[in-house]
This record gives C-alpha cells, structure tokens and sequence, in this order.
C-alpha cells in the first residue's frame, strides 16, 4: 500500500498544489488544488477545501470546490460537498450532502465549472439587466413628480452608482421589497 | 506507522505539516513540517526547508534539514542544504553538501 498510493494522514496539513499520476487518500487537510490521474479518496475525517479533479472521485468526507473526474464521481455516506460536481457518471449515496451544480455525461471536466459559472452569470444577468430598464422608465415619470420617491429608489438599487447619497432609509427598504416582488 | 505517505508519482507544491509521520517518494517543493519521523525513500526529491523528527534519507533534499532527533543520511541520498539535529550520520556513499550543526 504504501509502495503505491499516496495518503494524507488525518493528522497532516497540505497546503498548495498536488498533482499525480498514483491513486491518493485524503485523511487529513488540503487546501489548494488536486489533480491527479488515478483514484481520489477523500476520507470520512478528510476535509479539502479546493478543486479535486481524479479519474475516479469518492467522497466519504467534507470538500470546498468543484469535483470533476474522467471517470465517475461517487458521493459516499457523509459526504458533504459544497459546489459544482462534474463526470461522465455521478453517483451520490443516501447521506450524501451536495449544495452545487451537479452535471453528468461526457465533455471535458475541466470546462465544466466554468461552463457553469458562465450559466449562472447569464442566471443572474437578467435581473441586472431588468434593473436598468426599470431606471430608464422612470426618467421619464420623474417630471411628473408623483412617482418621483419610487422611481428613486429604484434606481439607487440598479444603478446604485449613478446617486451619490442614499436615500432615507425607510424609502429603499420600500424599494427593495417591491424589486423583490417585481422579479417574482 | 506512518500515516502520510507522498507517493512516487505524486508531486506537492505547497506546505506540508503534518503531526505524524510522513514518508516521501515523490516530489515536494515549498515545506515539510512533521512532528515525528521522515523518511524520504530513493527518488524522492524535496525542494524544501525539512523539520521534524528522527529522519532518513535515502532521496534529494534541497533545502535545510532541521531535526530534534537524528538525521541518517543513507548510501545514495543527495542533501544540498545546512542540516541541524541532535545527532547526525552519513552513511558512504552519500552526498552531502552544507553545513552541520549538532549539539556539541
């Protein structure tokens, strides 16, 4: 065992980079980056905090980052996993936690998470998006003065840099509340 | 038993601390931190300052070697650095290039 892989012990702390053609247990703490063409185990008592990228992925403990393997990516019992999980094939046990995007099928793992950063980013370009639209319209109502309040803080919530002082406060919560509503 | 083990084709770039032992047969560049013993097996190779326990050497180490204990210095091993422990040997056959500092 010890000729062959290669284990992070539960009482070891890596911090930085490791990559690696051997099969690699993870015991202990990582905190940079793993790549590593044979077999990635992260134990029940391993915590990693960074991207984990195998040929085969199986998560018993806790990771911080986006998982992606050539192979197969399988979430074990006590697996707690925040961000994205990408392979040709998933598997996630009953008692295994994900927060994440969580994609499977062929393709580079690599492009994964940035493929999915860029889908969040157009997910949350609408909305930015909207936000402008709603200042524009108001330019026009705010000679007319009635709407004159609403239309301000509207644009102080989408533009936020186009007025300098905030408005009073009670006036942006309102604003807040019915962009809120609105985009529901 | 040691229970970190950099495996052969495995490389770190970055911090190791471990408050175990640690036996190295790939490649680590940055610091290895162990509180018990390392052993760095032939064809290992440390780019790194090393501090730890009772150590033995059978790899490269460049860097300084810092040990409360012993350091071994086996047929083979390759050491460019200062090496500070308690006790020190050099088996024939290595090399060794740096000074040597030993509770006198």
């Amino acid at each position: 065992m010890a000729s062959s892989g290669t284990i992070i012990g539960p009482e070891t702390r890596v911090r930085g980079r490791i990559t690696g053609a051997t099969d690699i247990e993870i015991q202990g703490h990582l905190e940079g980056d793993l790549h590593a063409s044979g077999e990635v185990r992260i134990d029940a008592s391993g915590t990693v905090a960074a991207d984990v990228h195998g040929r085969r992925v199986i998560v018993r403990g806790a990771v911080k980052g986006n998982l992606s393997a050539d192979e197969s990516i399988h979430l074990e019992e006590g697996a707690r996993v925040v961000g994205d999980i990408h392979a040709p094939r998933v598997a996630i046990a009953p008692g295994g936690l994900v927060r994440g995007h969580v994609e499977t099928g062929k393709g580079d793992g690599k492009h994964a998470p940035a493929a999915s950063h860029a889908a969040r980013a157009a997910a949350a370009a609408p909305a930015r998006h909207a936000t402008p639209s709603k200042a524009h319209a108001p330019a026009k109502p705010a000679r007319h003065g009635a709407q004159k309040p609403v239309s301000k803080s509207r644009i102080t919530l989408g533009g936020g840099k186009s007025k300098a002082p905030a408005p009073v406060v009670p006036v942006l919560k309102k604003g807040t509340k019915a962009a809120l509503t609105k985009k529901r | 038993m040691a229970s970190t083990v950099i495996g052969a084709n495995i490389t770190i770039e970055g911090e190791v601390i471990a408050d175990e032992d640690v036996i190295v047969q790939g490649t680590i560049r940055g610091k290895l931190v162990a509180k018990d013993g390392v052993t760095v097996e032939a064809g290992a190779v440390i780019e790194a300052d090393v501090s730890g326990g009772p150590m033995t050497v059978a790899g490269q180490i460049t860097g300084n070697v810092t040990s409360t204990d012993r350091v071994e210095l086996q047929s083979g091993a390759r050491v460019v650095g200062n090496v500070k422990a308690a006790r020190i040997t050099i088996a024939d056959g290595a090399h060794f290039k740096g000074n040597v500092d030993m509770d006198v």
